[in-house]
């Protein structure tokens, strides 16, 4: 059985022959392990990941100097302290008006650069293609955080046509990327919703601006015939009903510090995949082995039904001590052996 | 008089910063916090008075919301505009009556850490509740803060860091802090911070929430 037939059958709600994974590791995490497996070890070979994601997960950028990059939304982003998605610097939009701003083309040949080599070297994987910062991130990202969240208040009907041109501009893509590229098995939307207690902006605000581009996109998605799984960051516990109704099939990163892993897990059985659950604000980085070992398990007890996928609740840190890391995967792999 | 409070009071809680301001519809056309400050003071209310019978009555009912989750992000940064047009025309009078303020918080997001919406959030709240903040900015070094300390000898300082990552430089700064001086009070806060990372780094206050700050700084200062 591939890769891919096993994500397929989680997704479908059937019991797969073991719990799959997909998991990342930031560049500092990768460097411990290259120390620990040897420096021309092939990380991605070592996991045996189960996805293989074109696209970006966190935009399309060009290195401008100086520690910087520049986004394909004209976002500039300081690389210099946080070196694997970066720091928004300066606003794209400084006022709340789209006089003068164009939108990125979705014919943009960097959105779908390398798609084809990366298809054919993974043919057993299950094959999605990313599109990170899908919706409220990117309209921070253009609107700067504290200007987005009282834009919610302030300027309605403009947070609405900015979110529906950035949707847009996604349909197009994923309707490019459907038609152009058939081996695509789903989209893989990311847009942090959370904080660590409920959502950043509230569920009636989210409701209101967010949910209707977001079924709008899920639904486009769908109309491919292509799975759908999502992304977002912190408790988003109270919107998962509506995120199943819009079709989702995959809700990563499944926080355990701010989501009741084993009620959700059973409260959603067959209705939607949970993609995540080890935590990395606790036990990852502060855990003995013993603790990671433990979580692990239970994880993979809880998902062996189906119904999940195994991966850190992030991409594992740098402050991740190696021999943590080399503890949870251990366990995954000894699943297969 | 008490009416005109309690309306400012409300302009803060629901973010309506002045009579333009579209938000909160249904207070479209009224008065907000910027006009009744002014009506206060051309009555000869003392911008103390205004500051602790309206304002910080305003803002803690907000602190307390946003704990309980009855608002959020957006609602919050709203109270705090409304504040802000109030504050602006409060501050030339504390600038000749500097006691009149509670007390002098230092606040930062420390060295390697560039997010800044927490901390922002918890300066707003503090500032809203009637202290003088001092706001260093992200990616503050231990020294800087140790700085901003000696020049402000009772201040606390706040530390914000989002990530496990940066979470560690909490404990650097913090021990540098106490270091310089034991006597200096650090309070702590962040997605990943909890009591207990707090007591193992030797700072004296964790909230998950920025009304926690306010109410610790309200115990211990004011």
């Amino acid at each position: 059985m591939t890769k891919k037939e096993v994500i397929k059958m989680v997704l479908d709600g059937k019991k797969p022959p073991y719990v799959p994974w997909d998991c990342k590791f930031t560049i500092e995490a990768l460097e411990k392990m290259k120390k620990h497996y040897g420096e021309d070890v092939d990380v991605e070979e070592l996991v045996g990941n189960h996805f293989i994601k074109l696209g970006q997960s966190s935009g399309f950028k060009t290195d401008i100097g100086k520690d910087r990059k520049i986004d394909i939304f004209g976002t500039v982003w300081d690389m210099s302290l946080e070196k694997d998605i970066g720091n928004v610097e300066g606003l794209v939009l400084p006022e709340p008006t789209l006089e003068g701003y164009e939108f990125p083309d979705p014919e943009n040949p960097i959105l779908y650069a390398g798609i084809e080599e990366k298809i054919a070297a993974n043919k057993d994987k299950f094959v999605l293609y990313s599109i990170g910062f899908s919706l409220f991130e990117r309209y921070w990202c253009l609107r700067g955080m504290e200007n987005a969240f009282m834009d919610f208040m302030m300027y309605p009907d403009f947070v609405k046509d900015t979110l529906r041109k950035i949707a847009d501009f996604n349909i197009a893509v994923i309707k490019n990327v459907c038609e152009r590229y058939p081996e695509v098995d789903g989209i893989y939307f990311g847009d942090d919703w959370g904080a660590q207690k409920k959502l950043l902006m509230g569920k009636e605000v989210w409701m209101e601006f967010l949910y209707p581009e977001l079924k709008r996109m899920y639904a486009n998605t769908k109309s491919f015939g292509k799975y759908q799984l999502i992304h977002s960051c912190g408790d988003i516990a109270e919107i998962i009903p509506e995120l199943i109704e819009a079709g989702v099939n995959s809700i990563n990163p499944f926080q355990p510090e701010v989501l009741d892993v084993d009620e959700l897990m059973n409260t959603y059985k067959g209705k939607v995949t949970f993609h995540g659950g080890l935590s990395t604000q606790k036990t990852l980085p502060y855990g003995s082995v013993e603790d990671v070992q433990k979580e692990t398990k239970h994880l993979l007890e809880l998902g062996k039904d189906g119904g999940y996928i195994f991966c850190p609740s992030h991409a594992t840190e740098g402050d991740t001590p190696i021999e943590n890391i080399v503890a949870f995967i251990d366990l995954i792999l000894a699943q297969k052996r | 008089m008490e009416k005109l409070f309690e309306q400012l009071a409300y302009c803060i809680e629901f973010g309506k910063i002045n009579k333009q301001s579209p938000y909160p519809p249904n207070m479209k056309d009224q008065e907000g916090a910027g006009e009744l400050t002014g009506q206060l003071l051309d009555q000869g209310v003392s911008a103390d008075d205004i500051l602790q019978k309206a304002l910080i009555v305003g803002m803690e009912r907000v602190g307390v919301k946003f704990r309980e989750n009855k608002v959020f992000v957006p609602q919050v940064l709203m109270s705090a505009k409304a504040m802000d047009a109030a504050m602006i025309q409060l501050k030339p009078h504390f600038a000749n009556n500097p006691g009149s303020q509670k007390g002098t918080f230092i606040i930062g997001t420390v060295e390697g850490d560039l997010h800044d919406i927490g901390k922002n959030l918890v300066s707003m709240m503090v500032e809203g509740n009637g202290y003088e903040v001092i706001d260093l900015g992200t990616n503050v070094k231990a020294e800087v803060f140790i700085e901003a300390a000696e020049k402000n000898p009772k201040a606390v300082i706040g530390l914000s860091a989002l990530l496990t990552t940066t979470m560690n430089n909490m404990e650097k700064i913090t021990i540098a802090i106490k270091k310089h001086n034991k006597n200096t009070t650090v309070c702590v806060g962040g997605a990943p911070v909890n009591q207990e990372f707090c007591e193992r780094i030797g700072a004296d206050n964790y909230s998950p929430d920025p009304q926690g700050t306010v109410e610790f700084l309200n115990r211990t200062v004011a």
